[in-house]
């Protein structure tokens, strides 16, 4: 099995079209897709990190380290959080941000 | 190669390097952003000797290493309870004033499945697996394995989503995939994981056209030792047969696995052919809630395609 917790928050679907339409084996579209994890991968980290107050830093890696499948990761952030909004709702409004940044750079620049 | 189509091949090859290049740069820029503001993410995962941008593999490793199955038994996940016997739910739902006579069978599928799953999908149980091939079984009349030989996809409940037509052989174009609705989708530019069906056009049989009418796609590249196994697992999901039953209208079908995907971050976890979708839900179906078992099939005598079971006696339950 391979899942991450915040996996249920992730829908770049116009993004995988266009990777879809342009490459042409299959191997160049496993090898951006696993770039495109990995870019996600990074920003929600990112996402997580700024907003958590730093004593929890330790405790939220070290869960993500034994665990990096378990949604009960978002409960414990959310319950570090200051702020009301969850951490679910942060992160998919980061990542709708960054589909439509990557999709613009690649197609506009 | 015309002078045409070699121009139109390399514009095309230009904007894959070009994709590739800029989602290489993007990705160095998140991760050094991310390096730059908190070095100590940087040396705690040096420190489990683990690389971040291969979080996912670590995740398939942790749960392939069968802590995911000692800590389910101890800790049902939330939403799952303790399952009855299939015959006790069949009884159950059988009995309710509610089952209209027509479409009965697909009524008592789809309120057998949401009794038992959670509305968001999550990997099974192997007792929540064990249990639904029982159902399958049962009512469907498809006997299926979510284990089959050993081998297990990364999840049996997931998302669908809808795929393209397939490039069965060399010069193989959509006008010869059907007509009306089934060429919606249009067909993929790229091959699928297992290249052509066919060499030409002249080798394709009727096998490999329903091969590529019926197909689904599954993640085989998530796989835990798909790098390790490659060559075993390629041969061993070329065509596999699966069962992809639809949880919210009991809708099934009997597929071959032609093409790996999608990728994580889409939202999905599996990919259907336009027949397949069109199937299990219509000319608007782009995604829906499925379970996904391979096909217990050694003498192939399942064929591809739709499961008609509005007639299928249910074992020791309903004559």
């Amino acid at each position: 099995m391979s899942k991450l917790f915040y996996d249920h928050l992730i829908s770049l679907d116009k993004l995988g079209v266009e990777i879809k339409g342009i490459v042409e084996t299959p191997e160049e579209r496993e090898e951006l897709w696993r770039v495109v994890d990995e870019i996600v991968h990074h920003k929600v980290l990112g996402c997580v990190l700024d907003r958590l107050p730093q004593e929890y830093h330790d405790e939220f890696l070290t869960k993500f380290h034994e665990a990096p499948y378990d949604e009960g990761i978002i409960v414990f952030i959310d319950d570090k959080l200051d702020v009301e909004d969850s951490i679910e709702e942060v992160i998919k409004s980061e990542l709708a941000k960054l589909a439509n940044e990557i999709l613009q750079e690649l197609f506009d620049g | 190669m015309t002078k045409a189509a070699r121009k139109n091949r390399d514009k095309k090859k230009v904007s894959a390097d070009k994709l590739r290049s800029k989602l290489k740069l993007k990705h160095l820029a998140v991760k050094e952003k991310l390096s730059g503001a908190y070095p100590h993410v940087d040396r705690f995962f040096k420190s489990k000797n683990l690389d971040p941008g291969k979080i996912r593999d670590h995740s398939a490793r942790v749960l392939g290493a069968g802590a995911m199955a000692g800590m389910l038994f101890l800790r049902p996940p939330s939403g799952m309870l303790a399952l009855p016997s299939p015959k006790e739910i069949i009884e159950k739902f059988k009995d309710e004033k509610s089952i209209a006579r027509v479409r009965a069978s697909h009524r008592l599928l789809v309120n057998t499945l949401n009794s038992v799953l959670p509305k968001r999908p999550r990997p099974l149980t192997r007792q929540e697996e064990k249990f639904l091939e029982q159902i399958f079984a049962n009512i469907a009349g498809v006997k299926t394995r979510a284990t089959l030989e050993g081998e297990h996809l990364n999840t049996t409940y997931g998302y669908i989503g809808a795929e393209q037509h397939l490039r069965r052989y060399p010069g193989d174009t959509l006008l010869q995939h059907g007509k009306g609705e089934m060429l919606k989708e249009g067909i993929a530019p790229g091959l699928g994981a297992w290249g052509y069906f066919a060499y030409s056009k002249k080798e394709m049989t009727p096998y490999l056209e329903e091969v590529e009418k019926w197909y689904a796609v599954v993640q085989t590249l998530y796989l835990p030792d798909w790098n390790t196994r490659t060559r075993y697992l390629r041969e061993w999901y070329k065509y596999r047969k699966v069962l992809i039953v639809d949880v919210d209208n009991g809708r099934a079908v009997v597929a071959s696995v032609a093409d790996s995907g999608p990728a994580a971050w889409t939202g999905k976890h599996f990919g259907g052919s336009p027949e397949v979708m069109h199937y299990l839900g219509g000319s608007r179906y782009k995604k829906g809630r499925v379970v996904l078992f391979f096909v217990d099939d050694p003498e192939n005598k399942i064929p591809l395609g739709p499961v008609d079971y509005e007639n299928v006696p249910i074992a020791g339950v309903i004559n």
